[in-house]
């Protein structure tokens, strides 16, 4: 599907930028009238721009028609005439700016914003959430659709962040170097989470999952670009993302199901991507920091790399999920590593690992836990144990996708 | 080349309004629309636009709207050409966003000469 004269995403997109620098114009408080006054801007150029035609230049067609009725919207609540007063040097009608002037400042307000997003106040759940509505330009029901979970509760979330930029006595535009620095490894968490959530996402839907990454990886470049968030984590976070996602298409079969690592055809993996995801890690080295975005970055480096399964450098992966685990501790990484230890020493030892090791309940009731059980046991030769394994986890899939791959991988040769 | 012109006037059940669409949405509509345009070319005529507030002039006095008691709210007018109504009225029904549950297109025949 084209958009004619428009890139891609262009009113999701758009819908990010006006709120950013919107908010950042009349204080970070006015989310609500920015957001409205934003929706009603693009509702106005449906109407208009499919009847008349694109105009010159949207993205400032946009931004005049936004900005006038969100200053019509302030103007009407007389109890925030103060404010406008006070403000008045912003509300003067937007200079007319050189296109590259404008590129530097939309990149501004927007990192700006993401950085309002992860104020230390709001809980992880709900940063996630605002930065998905404002600077990505979802809507609360699409939201709940890829977070798998429910409309009334993440509008809850989004509340919550809400009402805190509501409470909040400064402006976005004031944040100062301090809480750049500050805020930078949430801003990176928040990233991570985007793209986490469209990458190992069971939805059933490719493009979907994709816009998610494709989006986590705008953010992060922006980030990467500017003197606030140039670190040799954000080159790592970049790393990870682009070696990901240069798999991601391969992951899927022809009939819309999921493959297995061993399954993938390499050939599809895009070979430009991986070179970009490179070299962002050879530039995260740059520096004496070390991260658990630099171990998974790694990890990810380490598959690109190999020609097939077999020549999988599987030692050096499960020294990556050793510094991760010792990093970042989770049970999941203690879980992938007894699966690459499965493959680098055995089934036997990668079962030892997790001797004597109790998942918190989340991972035991999640189809991983039960899936990696059963495929651990079936290679030890230990059938009913992987048959009672294998059976939970399959109760366990979220979707049908999901449940194929863990019967074909899970198939147990009955013995004899 | 068609002749007969037609006037079609979009009307919508009040208070029926779908939650406002995402920008992901309107861009799907802003896409389907200019398709729909683009595969009948030919038979639009004016794409009119939407109705805003106004009032009845009548003999006696003038009178602000609502017009009729209505249960529908008239939201917008184009004018399209076609052979027949049953073709203007197929016109009408592939457009996005005019036939949708709680809102329905009206066509009508203009007679100008």
């Amino acid at each position: 599907m084209t958009t004619p004269g428009l890139v891609e995403h262009f009113f999701r997109h758009e819908y990010g930028r006006l709120v950013a620098t919107l908010s950042r114009r009349v204080g970070v408080q006015h989310l609500e009238d920015v957001e409205d006054a934003v929706q009603s801007a693009l509702m106005t150029a449906l109407e208009t721009w499919t009847r008349a035609g694109l105009p010159d230049n949207p993205g400032a067609w946009l931004f005049r028609v936004a900005f006038n009725h969100l200053l019509g919207d302030l103007r009407r609540q007389t109890g925030r005439r103060r404010i406008l007063e006070r403000n008045v040097a912003d509300f003067a009608a937007p200079e007319v700016k050189t296109d590259g002037v404008l590129a530097g400042e939309i990149r501004d307000d927007l990192l700006r914003m993401l950085f309002v997003c992860c104020d230390e106040a709001i809980p992880e759940e709900s940063q996630l959430v605002l930065a998905l509505k404002t600077l990505c330009g979802f809507s609360i029901g699409e939201i709940a659709l890829r977070l798998f979970t429910t409309e009334a509760n993440v509008y809850k979330r989004f509340g919550r962040a809400r009402s805190r930029l509501q409470e909040a006595s400064f402006r976005p535009g004031e944040l100062n170097d301090e809480q750049y620095a500050s805020r930078r490894g949430t801003v990176h968490r928040i990233l991570y989470l985007i793209f986490t959530e469209g990458y190992l996402s069971s939805h059933a839907e490719f493009a979907i999952r994709r816009e998610l990454c494709d989006d986590a990886i705008r953010l992060a470049t922006l980030l990467a670009e500017h003197p606030v968030g140039a670190t040799p984590e954000t080159s790592a976070l970049l790393a990870l993302m682009h070696l990901h996602v240069a798999r991601m298409a391969a992951r899927q079969s022809c009939a819309g199901g999921l493959l297995l690592l061993e399954e993938q055809d390499r050939g599809v993996w895009d070979q430009q991507r991986i070179q970009v995801g490179l070299e962002w890690l050879a530039k995260s080295a740059d520096g004496d920091r070390f991260s658990r975005y630099h171990a998974e970055a790694g990890i990810a480096a380490e598959h690109c790399l190999a020609s097939s399964f077999a020549t999988t450098r599987w030692d050096r992966i499960v020294e990556s999920y050793a510094l991760l685990e010792r990093m970042a501790p989770s049970a999941l990484h203690r879980m992938n590593r007894a699966v690459a230890v499965a493959e680098w020493q055995g089934p036997v030892a990668g079962l030892a690992v997790l001797e004597g090791f109790e998942p918190p309940t989340w991972l035991t009731g999640s189809y991983l836990w039960s899936a990696v059980l059963a495929d651990l046991h079936r290679r030890c030769g230990y059938a009913e144990s992987a048959r009672r394994h294998r059976e939970a986890a399959l109760k366990l899939a979220p979707t049908t996708v999901v449940k194929e791959l863990l019967q074909r991988r899970l198939q147990i040769e009955l013995p004899g | 080349m068609p002749q007969q012109k037609y006037l079609c006037i979009q009307r919508s059940q009040p208070g029926g309004s779908p939650e406002k669409p995402s920008p992901a949405q309107m861009e799907a509509m802003y896409v389907k629309f200019n398709v729909w345009k683009d595969k009948f070319a030919k038979n639009i005529v004016d794409l009119g636009g939407r109705l805003g507030g106004g009032g009845v002039a009548t003999a006696e006095t003038t009178t602000d709207g609502p017009f009729v008691e209505s249960k529908e709210i008239v939201g917008g007018f184009m004018i399209i050409q076609a052979n027949s109504l049953a073709q203007a009225m197929a016109v009408a029904r592939e457009c996005p966003g005019v036939v949708m549950p709680g809102s329905s297109v009206e066509v009508r025949e203009i007679h100008t000469g």
